[in-house]
């Protein structure tokens, strides 16, 4: 994909607007990702092993965020080698998550119709 | 690792207190397990910083866990600030001239550097009381009342072209009459006139008597020539007023003129511009009554200039240079004017 783009400038103005594509999905991915009880890097690892890359930057404010939304709980575990933060969806969490399903499923029928060539 | 804990520490002075050490711990462990997944022989120090590096700076870290973003005024107070700066700088614009005029009034003397810097202070300063209210505002995530649905019909009618206004003439136009402010406070504090040098003294009880009209239309002339400054084109209210304004200024000096002429025959002097170059010589050779006549006759030079001018705000309200005016519609020859 990155070949297509010809110099560093549009490289750079790629980057941002590819970033806010995916930027739109991280919401989703995470919630899908958190039936289980989770900490932060262990989800990081699992979206990066299936293609979604993401930062630990951008990642733990999002859990933050969505947390005081009241779509994850959290707890911490003294138990292992060091402490950690588990996240897990909570019931409001999962209705939206079916919502955001169907959003996600719909959206995508749209854009195939428009981006056919 | 000395390295992460630094990054935090400098991470953690970013953040908000009550939230810092929960934060702090959560990013803590994230680091390490990055750090013992990524061991690979190279040294720890060296990953950590490609780590860390990775994670970004630590303002921006701090940053994303601001969720209304870090603004000094936000986007939603914005509007609302713009319009708050606009009406209290009219105000302090005002009030400032006011003032001007009263401490000329009362014969303080006035210098024109002090006035001017008087007015850019407490136009800054109020900019500050302003910026610092709706900083507090928007620490307090205070959210300004949703817009009304906005009628689409009340939206300001059509400008059909555009009139600017000559700024380098309201420009000189206002140094012309903040001299002429700084003329007359002078006047006011030693009672009458004298050169530069200070020898010569020409007492003008006329203008004495009808002093305050004379700072009042030179102030309302300054004022209107900040009006138009700011809003950079001629429109219907502002000729109007430049109209009034003019009729006022107007009607002062006619009352200083019947004076000058009331005093002067009284006094025995020719009329109005008999012998005016015996007396310019007369006023060189400091001689009092000289002055009246010469300022008689400044004086109507200067009502002759307004009249001229304000004929031509008329003609221009009738018959604007674009569009728009006053004048009715004569069809195509009204339009090519």
């Amino acid at each position: 994909m990155r070949r297509m783009i010809a110099n560093d400038a549009q490289h750079e103005s790629y980057d941002k607007i590819a970033q806010e594509l995916r930027r739109g999905v991280l919401i989703l991915a995470a919630l899908s990702q958190l039936k289980e009880p989770k900490y932060g890097y262990a989800l990081i690892s699992q979206l990066s092993e299936n293609g979604l890359g993401i930062d630990q930057g951008t990642l733990y404010p999002l859990l933050r965020r969505l947390e005081s939304q009241g779509l994850l709980e959290s707890k911490w575990n003294v138990e292992e080698a060091r402490p950690r933060r588990y996240y897990v969806i909570t019931p409001t969490g999962a209705a939206v998550l079916q919502a955001l399903i169907k959003e996600w499923h719909d959206l995508a029928t749209v854009m195939n119709t428009l981006l056919k060539p | 690792m000395e390295l992460i804990e630094r990054y935090l520490q400098t991470i953690g002075r970013a953040l908000p207190e009550k939230q810092r050490a929960d934060i702090l711990s959560e990013l803590r462990s994230s680091l390490y397990d990055a750090l013992e997944e990524r061991s690979d022989g190279t040294s720890d120090e060296e990953t950590a910083a490609a780590i860390i590096k990775e994670m970004g700076p630590p303002q921006k870290v701090a940053a994303s866990y601001y969720p209304a973003g870090q603004y000094l005024i936000g986007p939603s107070l914005y509007p609302l600030f713009q319009t708050i700066l606009q009406i209290v700088g009219t105000v302090v614009i005002v009030v400032q001239l006011v003032l001007i005029g009263l401490s000329v009034v009362s014969s303080t003397a006035i210098s024109v550097f002090d006035e001017v810097g008087g007015i850019v202070s407490s136009l800054i300063g109020a900019l500050g009381w302003i910026v610092v209210t709706f900083w507090i505002l928007q620490r307090l995530e205070v959210q300004p009342d949703p817009e009304e649905a906005f009628d689409p019909r009340k939206l300001p009618a059509l400008e059909k072209g555009f009139d600017p206004v000559s700024r380098t003439e309201q420009i000189i136009s206002i140094v012309a009459s903040v001299a002429g402010l700084a003329f007359l406070s002078r006047f006011a504090v030693e009672g009458g006139f004298t050169w530069i040098d200070g020898t010569g003294f020409f007492e003008n009880p006329v203008i004495a008597q009808y002093f305050p009209w004379l700072v009042a239309s030179t102030l309302i002339g300054v004022a209107l020539d900040i009006v138009l400054l700011w809003r950079g084109r001629w429109e219907v209210s502002t000729r109007v007023a430049t109209i009034l304004s003019n009729g006022f200024s107007l009607g002062v000096l006619y009352f200083l003129i019947q004076g000058h002429n009331a005093y002067l025959n009284a006094a025995g002097m020719p009329g109005m511009f008999e012998d005016l170059s015996a007396a310019i010589d007369g006023l060189v050779l400091r001689q009092p009554m000289a002055g009246m006549v010469v300022f008689r006759a400044g004086l109507s030079i200067a009502a002759l200039v307004i009249i001229v001018e304000t004929a031509a705000q008329v003609y221009r309200l009738v018959w604007p240079r674009v569009g728009g005016g006053i004048a009715p519609k004569l069809g195509v020859m009204s339009v090519q004017r």
